[in-house]
């Protein structure tokens, strides 16, 4: 494992692996993050899928029969259901498509419970009409416990039929409604009173020039009508972006949503080509936000050097020593020379502060910003440190030296002189819905396994500490800010 | 969450067909069927799998669902009317909700159950009442005095006076109060040994019926019989078989006979969906006839049931009216009989009748689809009437890789479609005919395709609404053999759209049915009204018989102005690449591989002079549904409405 990631790493780019999720995310088409027993599971068009045991290393081995396009899966009580299309028996290029359904107790295929169900259909397509059964999407209504499916694609109308939640079949009586035009790869989403078609529009398999992006719109009801940003339905085409090409990655599509905890969202997708992987298509992901009730990804975090910004007062998170004053040349304002030529003053320098600075660990505070070098931290993912669904483990350092923000065993944090690579010098750095970050150590000393709960929190506008994550609370945030 | 989900669930219609079993998603046993105000009520009881702790080989219920009807074919389920839990006296756990009945008398509804009292051995029989016959029902505290036994059923006579019948058989008046015996159980008398339940009791012509399942053999099953009398409660004299015993050995049958609309039917039940236990049964219904003298003409039971099937509603021919000798059925899913059934033509000869096709309401471009599996290259028609009927379509079916195949489809299920050669009149008797060799069927079902254009008229019309432009003269596409949409660059488009195609491109203002050469092509120009704000080329072209891929649109259309109208903008979206000109002015271009958006590029400001404007656009495709929308927008971006299109 780690030769292979060495070799992908001289391969590309210096920082192209905090691009894309890292391993062999080879996929086309991945179904919605799934997890079972601890592990993550996504499949794709052709079969098969990839595994990843902390999100963020992603391997083949994910096992899917029936072939066909596009698979989506959900966890329904203790049962996965998997919804895929096969592609009917199409004279060349036809558009006779299949729905098919099929159950797991298991999504590991070691696991002596790994066994599908005979796939039944939930719904086809013949060829002739406004409509191609495939790239089904599923959602599970939260407000009311039904069971949709979203599909089709560029020929003809996207469609929604309701499936039983009990046994995956086509509930009765239901009719298709159509509900887009011009998309592929659809998915419904619920979220706070509204409902989310996403779509994939643009050109897809056609590499790095494919324009494929994703669009949403929205809907009081799942039934619709869906309409985007301007007013425009999109069973007339219309779509507000949530996602199209940056960052070396090429054409985003099949959107799917994954909850990782109270505002903390990540979007999965595939590239069509990642410029770093020989223009693969590649699984992505990333940080999904809501701006005004609309969908938007966030960008990758690829690390930098970073004011970090309370969001409960805007103050900065500093090394707790002394304040080094600046020199002025000072001038009476009322009395200013505008003869006198205007020089530009440096900002502070390391070298000039640092010798006052104590060598052994330095406590935090959090206080005003002054861009002085105490305040300014470079955040830098590190290398086969691993990760998680939101990213890689970072290293925090004070800009230009070695000194580490830790975490520490009684719920504090310090900085180190030196960073080892130790877990409670590792973060994770993950954005929040509403655009600010939760920084968070990998591991408390002391406690047993990762740490999903305490986060870097101001406890006091001028004392940073870590405390439980609270979504509802500025404390728990933090603005990463690059100035 | 589930309690909703599943209350939601019951208020949705049952799938609509017609055959046997006539309800598909559970178990129902002892039909009793009733007409109500121009409807049929079904209160079957209803059987389960048993629960954990219960009697794994016994008859197992635990509440009553009601389904109702107005044509035999389509039932909606009211969901659940009682269960084991809120009747007062049943036994909450004894899952022995039986055969009920269900009467109405002067505007009140009786629903009379059996079940195992709460105290006590044996079987006793109860009643609740309604204001309508979905309920809710209220029932009363404890089961009727007088009455130890199952399977009730309520007669009410032309005099006013009703009786309850129960067991096998016994008979007692009602009281005005439908819950209590106005005179001592007599036993009927005149009925052959053997064992009896399950009594129905109708009258028709003045004869009273008394029917009811018994076994006439030793350690044989049940069969449907009956006996006639001039009274209510007998004697009786027998008269002989209603229905045999089942070739498949389910022990019990269970019935009802009602008069729907001037026809007769049976409702009764078979263990279709559980084949290795006849205690869980499905309810049936097939016709009945009286001959001339009031006797009752046997009933063979078939697979097809009763009522019209739509064609273009699934058919189930494995539910076969008749078949040729070795045609077989097998279930779907074994391990899930209520997946349903498919059939298998044995080959060359072999065919499937369905009866009861009502063909009415298909169009004239109508066509077939079926589900099918084969191993081999073979053919099925459809044919109208017999085995040697007209040919209705002829269904080729591909399995092998090859020609026009990419991928192997031998024994794999896929839907078939084919072109209707000819559209039967009214009701069909339909023939499936296997023309080669084995072939397996699950459904047919006959599809109108949607439509999208009607020829225009001398009427000027309006934009719709919204302002599109929805009538277009449009040339039947030119061949513009591109494989993909990658092409279409903006210095490939200008090329190739002011190409010369044909005389008078820029120039003429076509007419609905002109011809011209463009190429080595002759090709028509078509005046249509588009039903949708988008004018789908592909479906025009398809329609045509005409090549829908790798083409060039051509349309234009006049639109009159009552005034001037100054900043306004010509707004489009296409699939794939277009261009437009208004007054022979290039005002948009649409470059690359574009999906049809609304609004997508609109022009620079225009004026549209008073009077006539000619639009004309051209619209390219490689392998998309070619397609456009147009309208004009002002300066506000509201759409423009008020000019007419000639």
């Amino acid at each position: 494992m780690n030769r292979i990631k060495t070799s992908l790493l001289l391969l590309s780019l210096p920082l192209a692996a905090s691009f894309a999720q890292t391993g062999h995310p080879y996929i086309h088409d991945p179904s919605t993050i799934a997890q079972c027993d601890g592990k993550y599971y996504t499949f794709g068009t052709g079969g098969g899928g990839l595994i990843s045991a902390d999100g963020w290393t992603w391997h083949a081995g994910a096992v899917r029969p029936g072939g066909g396009a596009a698979p989506d899966v959900m966890k329904i009580g203790n049962r996965y259901l998997i919804i895929y299309g096969a592609t009917g028996g199409g004279l060349g290029g036809g558009h006779n498509g299949r729905i098919l359904t099929m159950w797991n107790k298991t999504l590991d295929p070691s696991s002596p419970d790994f066994k599908f169900t005979k796939p039944i259909e939930v719904a086809a397509s013949d060829g002739l009409e406004d409509n191609d059964a495939i790239d089904p999407g599923l959602l599970l209504d939260p407000t009311t416990g039904r069971l949709w499916v979203c599909y089709g694609t560029y020929f003809g109308n996207i469609r929604l039929i309701e499936l039983n939640p009990a046994t995956g079949e086509r509930a009765e009586g239901n009719e298709p409604i159509d509900i887009a035009i011009d998309c592929e790869a659809t998915d419904l989403i619920y979220r706070d009173g509204w409902y989310y078609l996403l779509g994939t529009h643009g050109t897809c398999c056609d590499g790095v020039n494919s324009t494929y992006n994703i669009v949403v719109g929205r809907s009081r009801n799942v039934t619709g009508p869906y309409i985007d940003n301007v007013g425009r339905p999109m069973l007339q085409g219309g779509g507000r972006m949530v996602l199209a090409a940056g960052d070396r990655l090429i054409g985003p599509g099949h959107f799917g949503r994954t909850i990782i905890d109270q505002g903390v969202e990540i979007m999965s997708c595939h590239y069509e080509a990642d410029l770093d992987q020989g223009g693969r298509s590649v699984l992505g992901m990333r940080p999904l936000l809501w701006k005004n009730g609309w969908p938007v990804a966030g960008d990758r975090f690829k690390g930098g050097t970073f004011e970090i910004e309370s969001e409960r007062r805007g103050y900065a998170l500093e090394l707790a020593v002394d304040f080094v004053r600046m020199k002025q040349e000072r001038e009476h304002f009322w009395n200013i020379d505008t003869t006198k030529p205007v020089t530009s003053i440096p900002l502070q320098t390391l070298d000039e502060v640092a010798t006052s600075w104590p060598e052994g660990d330095i406590a935090l505070r959090i206080g005003d910003y002054m861009m002085r070098p105490h305040q300014r931290w470079t955040i830098t993912p590190v290398p086969d440190a691993g990760g998680t669904l939101t990213g890689p483990y970072c290293k925090i350092l004070i800009e230009g030296t070695t000194r580490a923000l830790a975490a520490t065993a009684n719920l504090e944090l310090t900085t180190v002189p030196a960073f080892i690579g130790s877990d409670e010098q590792l973060w994770r750095i993950e954005q929040l819905t509403d655009g600010t970050y939760r920084i968070m150590p990998k591991a408390i000393p002391g406690q047993e396994g990762l740490n999903t709960k305490y986060v870097l929190y101001s406890i006091a506008d001028s004392t940073p500490t870590l405390a439980e994550y609270d979504f509802n609370t500025d404390n728990s945030k933090w603005n990463l800010r690059s100035h | 969450m589930n309690h909703l989900f599943k209350l939601l669930l019951l208020a949705l219609p049952a799938m609509a067909t017609a055959q046997n079993p006539i309800i598909h998603n559970q178990f129902t046993a002892d039909p009793t069927a009733r007409v109500f105000d121009g409807k049929v009520y079904l209160y079957p009881s209803h059987d389960i799998v048993p629960p954990e702790g219960t009697r794994k080989d016994w008859f197992c219920m635990e509440d009553y669902h009601v389904f109702s009807s107005s044509d035999l074919t389509n039932w909606h389920d009211h969901g659940i009317i009682a269960t084991q839990h809120d009747v007062p006296w049943v036994n909450a756990k004894s899952f022995s909700m039986w055969a009920p009945d269900c009467v109405e008398k002067n505007g009140k509804y009786y629903f009379y159950l059996p079940a195992v009292p709460e105290d006590g051995r044996g079987f006793r029989i109860g009643v609740g009442t309604s204001d309508s016959p979905t309920g809710p029902f209220i029932f009363e505290d404890k089961p009727i005095e007088g009455i130890m036994g199952i399977d009730p059923c309520v007669l009410n006579d032309d005099d006013g006076q009703s009786y309850i019948y129960w067991g096998g058989v016994s008979g007692a008046p009602l009281n005005a109060d439908m819950k209590s015996l106005a005179g001592k159980p007599t036993r009927m008398e005149g009925l052959p040994d053997g064992f009896k339940e399950g009594p129905f009791v109708f009258k028709h012509n003045a004869h009273y019926y008394l029917t009811f399942p018994w076994v006439r053999h030793e350690g044989g099953t049940e069969t449907l019989a009956y006996a006639m009398s001039e009274k209510p409660l007998g004697p009786w004299e027998f008269k002989g078989i209603i229905m045999q015993e089942s070739a498949t050995r389910c022990w019990t049958n269970h019935h009802s006979i009602v008069c729907y609309q001037g026809e007769w039917y049976l409702f009764y039940h078979h263990n279709d969906y559980s084949p290795r236990d006849d205690k869980r049964r499905a309810a049936r219904i097939d016709r009945l006839a009286f001959n001339p003298d009031g006797t009752i003409q046997e009933v063979i039971p078939t697979l097809r049931g009763v009522g019209i099937t739509q064609a273009t509603a699934r058919i189930e021919v494995d539910r076969y009216s008749k078949a040729h000798e070795g045609t077989t059925i097998a279930y779907n899913d074994t391990l899930n009989p209520f997946r349903g059934w498919h059939a298998t033509l044995p080959g060359a000869k072999g065919w499937i009748a369905y009866n009861e096709v009502d063909c009415s309401k298909l169009s004239p471009n109508a066509y077939l689809t079926a589900n099918i599996k084969a191993s081999e290259n073979t053919m099925l028609t459809v044919r109208d009437g017999s085995p040697k009927g007209k040919i209705i379509a002829r269904i080729p079916i591909t399995v092998e890789a090859g020609e026009g195949r990419r991928r192997d489809y031998r024994n794999q299920w896929y839907t078939a479609t084919a072109q209707l050669e000819y559209i039967p009149k009214g009701i069909s008797q339909l023939y499936i005919c296997s023309e080669g060799t084995e072939v397996s069927i699950d459904w047919l079902q006959f599809k109108n395709p949607e439509s999208y254009f009607t020829p225009a008229t001398e009427t000027p019309v309006k934009p719709d609404g919204e302002g599109f432009v929805r009538r277009w003269t449009l040339l039947e596409p030119i061949d513009k053999p591109n494989p993909s949409n990658t092409v279409f660059t903006d210095s490939y488009l200008r090329e190739h759209f002011y190409m010369e195609y044909f005389p008078g491109q820029f120039s003429t203002v076509p007419r609905n049915g002109q011809r011209v050469k463009a190429g080595g092509q002759r090709l028509t120009w078509h005046t249509l009204d588009s039903e949708r704000y988008n004018i789908k080329l592909f479906r025009f072209a398809d329609a045509l018989d005409k090549r829908l891929y790798g083409v060039l649109f051509w349309a234009a259309t006049i639109i009159d102005c009552p005034e001037e109208m100054t900043d306004v903008r010509l707004s489009v979206g296409s699939n794939s690449a277009s261009m437009w000109w208004l007054n022979g002015q290039e005002v948009l271009l649409l470059s690359g591989d574009r999906r049809m958006v609304r609004d997508d590029a609109v022009s620079n400001r225009l004026t549209l002079k008073k009077g006539h404007n000619i639009i004309r656009g051209a619209v390219i495709n490689g392998p998309g549904m070619s397609d456009f929308c147009l309208r004009f927008i002002d300066k506000d971006g509201k759409p423009i409405t008020h000019f007419t299109i000639k």
